[in-house]
């Protein structure tokens, strides 16, 4: 299943989701893959959101593209990753007359963008989740999920690896090497092994950086620029199961507006602002008290529930910088090919959300196949993945 | 799903979790971090241990009955000395530990109490201190 | 930006709070013949997390230290160390609610070590391997709320998120590399209780072993180390009585 020994060889910076979906595709595909990760595979941001598997009506109003995405995408999850997701759907909860009054957008949005849904009066809403505000005045179900924001991811880690990927967590990329002769070309990544302190490097047919948020810095070894800012989040963790389906509130969108139930927690999302440096995320006290208001306006009785952990997580937002909110720039994910800025063999890819992995590899897929010359349809869509714990096998 | 072997495989000795970082028997000796029952855990073989020898030497000393009077009555008042009454409470509390706990490892075995065990371990203990100290003060006030 | 609120005031600082913490970190590289400890100050916040620190740690005192971290919410079970001697999950321990300004961290013992806290856990996987994990299982929340149409029956993940604290707390599996240990067996009980596709009898069978489900010597640690309410210990007394009785059984079937 690995390519042949000539086959071209692909070295993906970054171990988050999109770089194990990425190297997942390019295995089957018939390329040699090999994975550097600075950390524990996702510690960067992708082990860190709620675990929500979107089904894209949040962006069905306003960002219609993503909500398609979203939801083909969920399909996709859940059938080429079974048993990996709390399946239970997902409820928006109009509380106040002002959310009421969208619903009807809300719904109809959720319809055209291919998402099913259903109406649900107040009643019925306080039936299927009685730990709702009770003062809710009706309620759209929508077919979101839970997934383990680690533990999903890794089975593509764990495929590519069965398949004749090379994957190296603690292995940063230090620098890239260029190929000598006219041009600027990159040739292979230079690393630093952090469990012996060897450096080494990995040549390459071409570099994919797949860095999240650092995906800047990664770009900078390179000497290109990508447009990717951090936009991080608050997230509140909770002891207690006060619901067995996804929360949402039905507004526009907002800080705290979703309660993603896993295991014996919940997981109360999310607030955003810009910041400069990945490594350095707060925690504010203001976000956090945010989300507890804002989840108990859903669940009051999340207000007096134990707090497990509150903890920062960095979107990798695509956008000009001096944006001043997070929140409104386009939330696709891109691809970006740095040939014409001058720099060849090196791809960037960034942007997206969790539930979009799998499509965000496809896509740096198409783009690295076709610089490489290589003709090869891809497999993910139908492919089902290895176990997790096959990672370790 | 998992592949199905039909006999269950021995983890290898040899490989990576059970070798380099096991903190093994020397892991007795380190009082940092453990809780109560892991106490219990350790005490158990340092008493089953002790009782044995405790045993051994038991029988030694009823050989002594059989090469008469003299050898016996040595014996005899060495053990009415202090030293020797210490250890006879040593001795007790090492039974007492084993069997009490022993009560609990047993009852625990069989799938009973064991949503209340460490309340039953500490429910024991007590009940052994005072035996303990009742033994002991019977112990020293006859000899 | 979420609007007027300042994302400073830094609730998880790692410096500028007044409040110095001494952190003592094992460290360990492929190739070194034995271990030492790495001393780090820092200052902490009240909500600082010892995972907080280490990262603090790595970003800007010391690149070269490796550890495992991943949801910073004590949901993948990636960040579990000794820290002062006891099983706990870094990221949901507090530095202060230590009590105590001098901070040992450890990796989880009975591993093997990739490099400083991180642990290789290939001999944990091995361990449920036999068994088979099947992940999610019927959710016992609110078992009184009524099921929306399209789904059959409320489901969650199991509790246990693979840690390796309850290996690392039990005694037997310090001294004896073939018990098959707390995780793998509690994983066994919920499979045999809510198979799943998998076959009970065929686990049963499998933990009904001297290195099994009787290897077990009542410490009870591994339950009180778990971060997760599993219960490893209550699980593997639950697995004797069934093997015992299924023994039971057997016996008499073939009397009659």
């Amino acid at each position: 299943m690995s390519g042949s020994s000539s086959a071209p060889h692909v070295v993906i910076v970054g171990g988050g989701g999109t770089g194990g979906a990425l190297a997942h595709d390019l295995v089957l595909r018939g390329l040699r893959v090999t994975l550097v990760e600075r950390g524990e595979l996702t510690s960067g941001t992708t082990g860190r959101h709620h675990g929500l598997l979107h089904c894209g009506a949040r962006y069905a109003v306003k960002d219609r593209e993503s909500a398609v995405e979203c939801i083909e995408e969920n399909r996709i999850l859940r059938a080429i990753a079974p048993g990996s997701f709390e399946l239970n759907d997902g409820l928006f909860v109009a509380i106040t007359d002002e959310d009421a009054a969208y619903e009807p957008l809300f719904f109809e949005s959720c319809l055209a963008s291919g998402i099913p849904a259903r109406r649900v009066g107040r009643a019925e809403a306080l039936r299927l989740e009685p730990n709702l505000n009770p003062e809710l005045r009706c309620a759209v179900q929508v077919p979101d999920g839970t997934m383990d924001a680690m533990r999903m991811p890794l089975r593509f880690f764990a495929t590519a690896k069965l398949n004749g990927a090379t994957i190296k967590p603690y292995t940063e990329a230090v620098a890239m090497t260029m190929r000598a002769g006219a041009g600027r070309a990159v040739a292979g990544v230079e690393v630093l092994d952090r469990a012996s302190g060897a450096r080494y490097e990995i040549g390459a047919d071409l570099v994919v950086n797949a860095g999240g948020p650092w995906a800047e810095k990664i770009a900078a070894l390179a000497g290109v620029e990508v447009p990717i800012q951090p936009s991080p989040g608050v997230l509140v963790a909770v002891r207690g199961r006060y619901a067995n389906m996804v929360i949402n509130r039905l507004h526009a969108s907002g800080d705290g507006d979703i309660v993603v139930p896993q295991r014996e927690i919940s997981v109360i999302g999310t607030s955003s602002w810009l910041a400069d440096d990945p490594d350095h995320l707060t925690v504010p006290a203001d976000h956090v008290a945010k989300m507890i208001s804002e989840g108990s306006a859903m669940i009051p009785a999340l207000a007096s529930a134990a707090v497990r952990a509150t903890w920062s997580a960095a979107r990798p937002l695509i956008g000009e910088r001096g944006a001043t909110s997070g929140r409104e720039l386009s939330r696709t994910f891109k691809c970006f090919d740095h040939a014409p800025e001058g720099v060849e063999g090196f791809v960037t890819i960034s942007g997206g959300k969790a539930t979009t992995l799998r499509a965000m590899a496809e896509a740096a897929a198409d783009v690295v196949c076709a610089k490489l010359g290589i003709e090869a349809a891809c497999r993910t869509r139908e492919y089902v993945l290895s176990p997790h714990t096959a990672y370790y096998a | 799903m998992s592949e199905q072997s039909v006999s269950p495989e021995p983890i290898d000795p040899g490989s990576s979790w059970a070798s380099r970082r096991r903190r093994g028997i020397a892991g007795w000796g380190d009082p940092r971090g453990r809780r109560l029952g892991g106490w219990a855990f350790i005490l158990n073989r340092l008493t089953g241990l002790g009782v044995l020898l405790y045993l051994s030497f038991h029988l030694v000393v009823l050989s002594l009955l059989a090469r008469g009077p003299s050898a016996w009555d040595g014996f005899v008042s060495l053990a009415g000395s202090p030293i020797f009454l210490c250890f006879d409470v040593v001795l007790i509390f090492g039974l007492l530990f084993h069997g009490l706990n022993g009560i609990r490892v047993t009852l625990v075995g069989f799938g009973l109490v064991v949503d209340r065990q460490r309340a039953m371990l500490v429910a024991l203990m007590v009940i052994g201190a005072i035996a303990l100290v009742v033994a002991a003060l019977h112990i020293f006030a006859a000899g | 930006m979420s609007a007027g609120i300042d994302p400073a005031r830094d609730t998880h600082a790692t410096e500028g709070t007044g409040v110095p913490i001494r952190f003592r970190v094992y460290r360990r590289k492929a190739g070194d013949r034995a271990g030492h400890f790495d001393e780090f100050a820092l200052e902490v916040a009240p909500d600082t997390t010892v995972l907080d620190a280490l990262v603090a740690i790595r970003t800007r005192l010391d690149p070269t230290l490796m550890l495992r971290h991943s949801c910073f919410h004590a949901s993948c079970g990636t960040c579990g160390m000794r820290v002062n001697d006891a099983e706990v999950m870094a990221c949901v321990t507090k530095v202060l609610d230590l009590g105590t300004p001098r901070v040992k961290v450890e990796p989880i013992a009975n591993g093997a070590l990739l490099g400083d806290l991180a642990t290789d856990m290939v001999d944990f996987y091995a361990r449920l391997a036999a068994i088979g994990r099947a992940l999610v299982r019927n959710s016992e929340w609110l078992p009184s709320s009524e099921l929306p149409p399209g789904i059959e029956a409320h489901n969650r993940y199991e509790s246990c998120i693979e840690c390796g604290l309850c290996l690392s707390a039990c005694p037997v599996v310090a001294t004896d590399a073939r018990y098959l240990g707390p995780a793998a067996l509690a994983a066994a009980e919920r499979a045999i209780g809510e198979p799943r596709g998998l076959d009970p009898g065929f686990i049963l069978n499998l933990i009904d072993d001297p290195q099994g489900a009787w290897r077990c010597h009542a410490a009870f640690e591994c339950t009180e180390a778990c971060p997760s309410e599993v219960d490893p210990a209550g699980a593997i007394m639950a697995l004797r009585r069934r093997a015992a009785g299924a023994r039971l059984r057997s016996i008499i079937r073939r009397r009659t």
